[in-house]
């Protein structure tokens, strides 16, 4: 098992290397202070912590094998009396204290690259796919929710991503004891929520299931309702860590495959990104912008939500930053003057003027219904583009208060 | 006929050996060359079997890399690297659409220093192959000396640093081409200890649009990447934070041995260095790993040219680099052009028996989608 040979002892560059580097004591180094603490700590005492044995390091199998073979059986720095010039390659950094809170335990071989399917976006119009829906029962989407939410492959989903993601989670009876639901060294491509049942997980040391009686290998963890399992899975192809069994005679899971889970992340991002190209170039402060500029600012524009009655912008606060009105409506309105002074909706735009300086904003903008703004900061704008005023030099810019009730 | 056809042959072969010679060119005047560019669109009369396949250079996972030299050529020493793909391996592991950008992207990219140049492809029955000029490369990955050394000098990690920028800047700037596998293993040493970049089967071109595939290795991922939220160029530069990192710690800063838990590290991105590691490195590395692409060193404004300005490359003089008028801080052992020492051993192919046959249904599906070769 990959976790096994890269946590091995043995992984130690200097016992191995026959080159004349000078020795650093690896042995008593390093306090792991990581957030990964426990599975360098359990992977060094040759237990495996259960994350890294459901999911772990099948992606390095290959290259920590390969370590301490022929990899450094050669160096060219050997003999010849060149030592000198190989201790000037040494960097002057190590020491105790300076490799603390790294872990000792790193892999050296080589590493192996992965590769999902590839994926293209359909353009919008021509779309034939759409993501599969299997409706759920509320209680059951909060079951699920609480499931993955602290998973980070789902955590920075948006409310609509997350929804999408939910609904495509397709159920999965198991109907006996005893079934292998995942095997291990098989291909991966589903991921699994355990609705009901219990779960038992083995894994054989040499990688994959194999035959006969002890062919599952060790026990190392069980799961139950609420547990997940085969997370590496919705990134691409990797041979199964470990395999999960069945111990109820009736079980539930939930499935989802890679392919319809990154669909659904691709289509949204490509989505939202040429709704935001679209918005950015009907603002016409922005439109001597080349269209890759209007891309790179469509991917750096922030969402941000807000609920009715609240104001986006207070009018006399400096400048900070402008606004693309993404879903719902908002309006201006000026101190002195009753009534709003312009409407906003989806496409809309309001606050631009701050991309070019902090002047007081001329206007407060309230929300009317809940709304989705896109926001781009000056200094955002300024870091990917530079000033403003070059790219408005451009072009002449007619400033327009009636058009622009914010910035004047 | 087949006089006509053996004239054609020999004129293919002659080809690729008067390539050996061809002067340096500057890689930004792209015009030159031209016999070369036509050459590298695909040879029709190259055959697998005008080649000895002398040692396996590298594997990946569908792929095998010869050292290798036409069977009539007298001089040993005029060796190629020769890439041979299975073309049903390929196909089962969903690799046809980044074949086939390798291959667009390598013909794009002739004449660059710093990058191992195709001289030919070609394919067979079952094979698709590329052929590539090794004449300076003999020194193995830099993957290697890193593993042997343990870590590099802030002064070595600088040169190497420095002509991967360049590598980036003229992929990006020129070509609009995302490398997306930069890491040690990557970068091969030629005789004077500059780098080579090898290995373009991620290598799209992207220009400033996104792209969705999930590609690369595990520890060099940008967060971008994992999250699918659309990658472009900005990876590359997010990798060469990572790899500044590798040279001059020993080890990338996301590690490991569940790839999960590496993954959740890289898109929290939160980087921890020595405490007497150099201001300056920590800062570039800093910059080039913005988890947030609109917020990084080569992405943001000034691109390339900003991210050669910054304080971790003080004093680095470019053009001595590109034009190869200093030699690198790592010379390799040589004793003859041909010689392989430096690379590390692979096991021999897997017999061809167990392999994934490609079938009649295959061929019917995607033989079109290997014309390019």
């Amino acid at each position: 098992m990959a976790q096994n040979t890269g946590a091995a002892p043995s992984v130690n560059t200097n016992s191995r290397e026959k080159s004349p580097i000078p020795k650093i004591g690896e042995d008593e180094e390093f306090e792991v202070t990581s957030p990964t603490d426990m599975s360098f700590r359990q992977a060094n005492t040759g237990t495996t912590s259960v994350g890294a044995a459901l999911f772990g390091g099948s992606a390095f199998a290959e290259g920590g094998t390969q370590f301490g073979g022929p990899l450094f059986s050669r160096s060219p720095f050997q003999g010849d009396g060149d030592d000198g010039e190989q201790e000037g390659e040494l960097a002057p950094l190590p020491g105790r204290t300076a490799q603390q809170g790294f872990p000792n335990n790193y892999a050296l071989g080589r590493r192996t690259s992965v590769s999902a399917e590839s994926l293209n976006p359909t353009e919008a119009g021509s779309d034939s796919w759409t993501p599969p829906r299997h409706p759920k029962t509320e209680e059951q989407i909060s079951r699920l929710k609480a499931a993955v939410s602290s998973n980070f492959l789902f955590s920075h989903l948006d409310d609509d991503q997350f929804t999408t993601v939910l609904d495509a989670l397709v159920e999965k009876p198991i109907p006996a004891k005893d079934i292998k639901v995942i095997s291990q060294g098989d291909a991966g491509d589903y991921f699994y929520i355990v609705e009901k049942g219990n779960f038992d997980i083995y894994i054989h040391p040499s990688g994959a299931v194999q035959p006969g009686p002890d062919g599952l290998g060790n026990k190392v963890a069980s799961t139950g309702p609420g547990g997940s399992f085969g997370e590496l899975a919705l990134m691409y192809n990797a041979p199964r860590a470990a395999t999960v069994i069945s111990t109820d005679p009736k079980s539930t899971l939930w499935a989802l495959d890679r392919i319809t889970f990154r669909r659904i992340l691709m289509d949204s991002a490509f989505q939202r990104r040429r709704m935001y190209e679209a918005f950015l170039e009907e603002v016409p402060l922005l439109s001597s912008l080349k269209s890759y500029e209007r891309s790179k600012i469509a991917d750096a524009l922030d969402t941000i939500k807000y609920p009715a009655n609240s104001v986006i912008i207070h009018e006399g606060d400096p400048g900070d930053a402008f606004y693309l009105l993404e879903s719902g409506e908002a309006e201006a309105t000026k101190n002195g003057v009753s009534g709003p002074v312009k409407n906003y909706s989806r496409g809309d735009y309001f606050g631009e003027l701050a991309l070019l300086d902090d002047k007081p904003r001329a206007a407060s903008i309230t929300t009317k219904t809940e709304v989705k703004v896109a926001r781009l900061g000056r200094d955002g704008f300024k870091r990917l583009l530079g000033p403003v005023e070059e790219i408005m030099r451009r072009a002449e810019y007619e400033l327009d208060a009636a058009k622009s009730p914010v910035s004047k | 006929m087949s006089l006509h056809k053996h004239d054609l042959h020999a004129r293919g072969k002659q080809l690729v050996e008067s390539l050996r010679h061809s002067p340096r060119s500057n890689p930004f005047l792209i015009t030159e060359r031209q016999d070369e560019k036509q050459l590298c669109i695909s040879s029709r009369t190259l055959r697998v079997n005008d080649f000895v396949l002398i040692k396996t250079l590298g594997t990946g996972t569908f792929a095998r890399v010869w050292l290798t030299r036409l069977k009539d050529q007298k001089d040993k020493s005029k060796v190629y690297a020769l890439k041979i793909l299975r073309k049903a391996d390929v196909i089962k592991l969903k690799q046809v659409e980044h074949v086939r950008n390798e291959r667009k992207a390598l013909a794009a990219v002739l004449d660059h220093p710093f990058i191992t140049n195709l001289v030919a492809s070609f394919s067979d029955e079952k094979s698709l192959y590329m052929l590539f000029k090794l004449d300076y490369c003999p020194g193995g990955e830099i993957f290697s000396y890193l593993r042997r050394q343990r870590r590099f000098s802030e002064e070595t990690s600088r040169f190497y640093a420095a002509e991967i920028t360049m590598t980036i800047e003229f992929l990006h700037d020129i070509h609009g081409i995302a490398y997306r596998d930069l890491k040690p293993e990557n970068i091969l040493l030629d005789a004077d200890g500059h780098i080579k970049l090898v290995d373009f089967g991620f290598a799209k071109q992207v220009d400033n649009r996104e792209t969705y595939t999930l590609c690369g290795t595990p520890e060099y991922l940008a967060p971008e990447v994992i999250h699918n939220s659309g990658h472009g160029l900005a990876v590359d530069w997010w990798a060469l934070g990572i790899l500044i990192y590798e040279f001059l710690i020993g080890q990338p800063p996301f590690w490991d041995s569940n790839p999960l838990r590496i993954y959740e590290q890289i898109v929290e991105g939160r980087l921890r260095f020595p405490a007497n590691m150099p201001p300056a490195a920590q800062n570039i590395i800093s910059l080039l790993c913005k988890t947030n692409p609109s917020e990084r060193l080569g992405h943001i404004s000034g691109g390339s040219t900003r991210v050669k300005s910054h304080p971790f490359f003080q004093n680095v003089i470019w053009d001595d680099l590109f034009y190869r008028r200093v030699k690198g801080p790592i010379l390799p052992r040589l004793s003859h052009p041909a010689d392989t020492s430096n690379f590390e051993e692979y096991p021999d192919p897997p017999d061809a028996r167990h392999a994934n046959i490609y079938t009649d249904d295959l061929k019917k599906k995607y033989e079109a989608l290997f014309s390019d070769f």
